[in-house]
């Protein structure tokens, strides 16, 4: 059996990717499973989705923890997850980058696999879903399934859900992406820190947490705790801030979702560890003194 | 209060999780600095329960109550008399919930919240679908909008009802304080929770907030379509102040299409619909004007 693990983030179509590729390999004679694993979170926040693939039926259900290969759709996810946690020896990581694959650092020695497929996305379906293309270049890494397959499962689960338009292209995608992917080996240096375990669990908490934000060994909770949870890695586009057009009418201040936005004497402050790009400070500021890159 | 009057402190804090854009989240962490610190939250299943409170993590700095989708109104009314038999007569109950935990399953608990005019201010912030299950139609989905349980299909395209009056439902409780506000209108925003805060008895107000991810528009546009909301007469400015209906801001009456192509949910809609729409729209406006004009 073969498992495939996707990271991704919520709204980047990583479930999607899954379903084409359980597709692509049941094309092929085999069976397969794909299913996602939500957490209580929304759009931007990293998730998860899953393939398994055997040639004989599948009887295991729970989510995957070894994985044979891991695909990672967005290389900012490798800062804030662990994306090699329980990969299998001789196991292939894929990583969504622009950048060689020795450039990058898993933490582990491992074969390591990079494609541009946002570039290929953006050229090839003129936005940024690089859940199709993604797929092409793990057909090329793992040689898992055939690219053909590959092309037929995005046809089928893209077509059904999106109109066979859409399917064409996104199979043209993946093709595209399979031509790009550079394979090679990595060599993990960082250390990676292991993540205490979801607790505190409730026995532990000391009593009385509802007075401040206390620190356990997970991390903080109670009151304003979210604090702790960055969510700036959400973003792709980035306010940017022109301070001598700023009329200081507080509008962003006001507006942010985030409240990312601090005012300061004479001018706005932007807290990039929180800002998810959302784009509404420069969608309403009357002054335009606010603009979003990538 | 004007606008750069208000507090620097948030008692919601950044950090949540809701979806980038998010009209709710804008709504949630202003009213919180115009009701201060002398405040308790009552807050039943809906997105803003999961963005502001997810194990181990919490939003809020202030106290905090999670109860079932239908009781809102209830717990908040058990709440604040506990808190007026302690003694504490200032303290400010706020039960709020989305437009399905208001409109559709909390709306006995709210109703008979309202008729025992329970000193408490209760807020709806209606972003026109259950969100956080995933995009169902709810009682304030407004006509033609695609959900997950409103498909668009050869029959059949979007919902085919009109949107629940809610505010017009609350009036009818003869309480003291009914208000309409918008993420999109600031100042208007900022004068009816400060009247609000102030007032006893109870008090409602539904906030209009566009969710992008349920709505399907540019995370960015989330303001500009609250603001063409009002300006459209898909929603209206007024106030209910102890029985005296006030409108706060007249439409310019833009043609609804400038609003409805902003969003993903009514890409489907056909000419014949959107004038079912508009017409509908004009008449809802036409209606609240004349209602105010009777209740001065």
């Amino acid at each position: 059996m073969y498992e495939v693990r996707f990271h991704g983030r919520g709204g980047q179509g990583a479930v999607m990717a899954a379903q084409a590729l359980a597709s692509a390999a049941h094309a092929e004679g085999g069976y397969a499973t794909a299913f996602p694993f939500f957490g209580a979170e929304r759009r931007g926040a990293p998730v998860l989705a899953f393939t398994r693939i055997d040639e004989k039926r599948i009887y295991r259900k729970t989510q995957v923890y070894e994985p044979d290969f891991v695909v990672v759709l967005d290389e900012g996810l490798l800062e804030s997850v662990n994306v090699v946690e329980g990969l299998k020896k001789g196991g292939v990581v894929l990583v969504n980058s622009t950048r060689k694959p020795e450039e990058i650092d898993v933490g582990i020695d491992t074969k390591l696999a990079t494609v541009d497929a946002t570039s290929v996305a953006l050229e090839v379906l003129k936005q940024p879903a690089t859940n199709s293309s993604i797929l092409g270049a793990l057909a090329k890494a793992t040689g898992l399934v055939k690219i053909e397959s590959i092309e037929m499962g995005i046809m089928q689960v893209f077509g059904d859900r999106l109109g066979p338009k859409i399917g064409e292209k996104n199979a043209r995608a993946a093709r595209v992406a399979f031509e790009r992917t550079v394979v090679g080996e990595s060599h993990g240096k960082r250390v990676l820190k292991t993540a205490e375990k979801w607790l505190p669990d409730v026995n532990n908490l000391p009593m009385g947490v509802a007075g401040v934000a206390m620190k356990t060994t997970a991390g903080a909770v109670g009151p304003g705790s979210f604090l702790e949870n960055k969510t700036g890695s959400w973003k792709v586009f980035k306010p940017e801030y022109d301070e001598e057009k700023c009329t200081m009418c507080n509008f962003c201040w006001f507006y942010c979702p985030e409240g990312c936005i601090y005012r300061k004497d004479d001018r706005m402050e932007f807290d990039m560890d929180y800002c998810k790009g959302c784009g509404i400070c420069a969608n309403e500021c009357p002054a335009e003194a606010i603009n979003m890159v990538r | 209060m004007k606008l750069k009057e208000l507090p620097d402190e948030e008692l919601f804090t950044r950090g949540h999780t809701a979806c980038a854009g998010c009209g709710a989240a804008t709504a949630v962490r202003n009213l919180m600095k115009i009701l201060g610190k002398n405040t308790m939250v009552v807050n039943p299943a809906c997105c803003l329960l999961i963005f502001g409170a997810t194990y181990p993590y919490l939003a809020w700095k202030v106290p905090f109550h999670h109860v079932a989708f239908e009781n809102t109104a209830a717990c908040a009314t058990g709440m604040t008399r506990a808190l007026r038999v302690r003694g504490k007569e200032d303290t400010l109950v706020m039960g709020i919930a989305g437009d399905g935990g208001t409109a559709d399953i909390g709306i006995q608990a709210l109703s008979g919240a309202a008729e025992r005019n329970e000193d408490m201010l209760y807020v709806m912030y209606d972003n026109e679908a259950y969100m956080n299950t995933g995009i169902q139609r709810s009682g304030s989905t407004p006509f033609g909008a695609w959900t997950t349980t409103t498909p668009v299909g050869k029959v059949k395209a979007g919902k085919a009802d009109f949107k629940k009056d809610m505010p017009l439902i609350m009036m009818a409780h003869n309480v003291p304080y009914v208000a309409t506000a918008s993420v999109g209108n600031i100042q208007d925003f900022i004068n009816k929770f400060e009247k609000a805060k102030k007032m006893k008895g109870f008090r409602y107000i539904q906030i209009f907030t566009p969710c992008p991810t349920g709505w399907r528009h540019d995370t960015a546009k989330t303001i500009e379509i609250a603001k063409l909301a009002v300006e459209t007469g898909m929603w209206t400015l007024y106030e209910c102040e102890n029985g005296k209906v006030k409108i706060n801001r007249k439409p310019k009456m833009t043609p609804i299409s400038e609003y409805l192509k902003l969003q993903g949910r009514f890409r489907h809609m056909k000419e014949d619909d959107i004038k079912k729409l508009q017409d509908w729209v004009t008449r809802k406006w036409e209606a609240d004007e004349k209602y105010a004009q009777c209740r001065q």
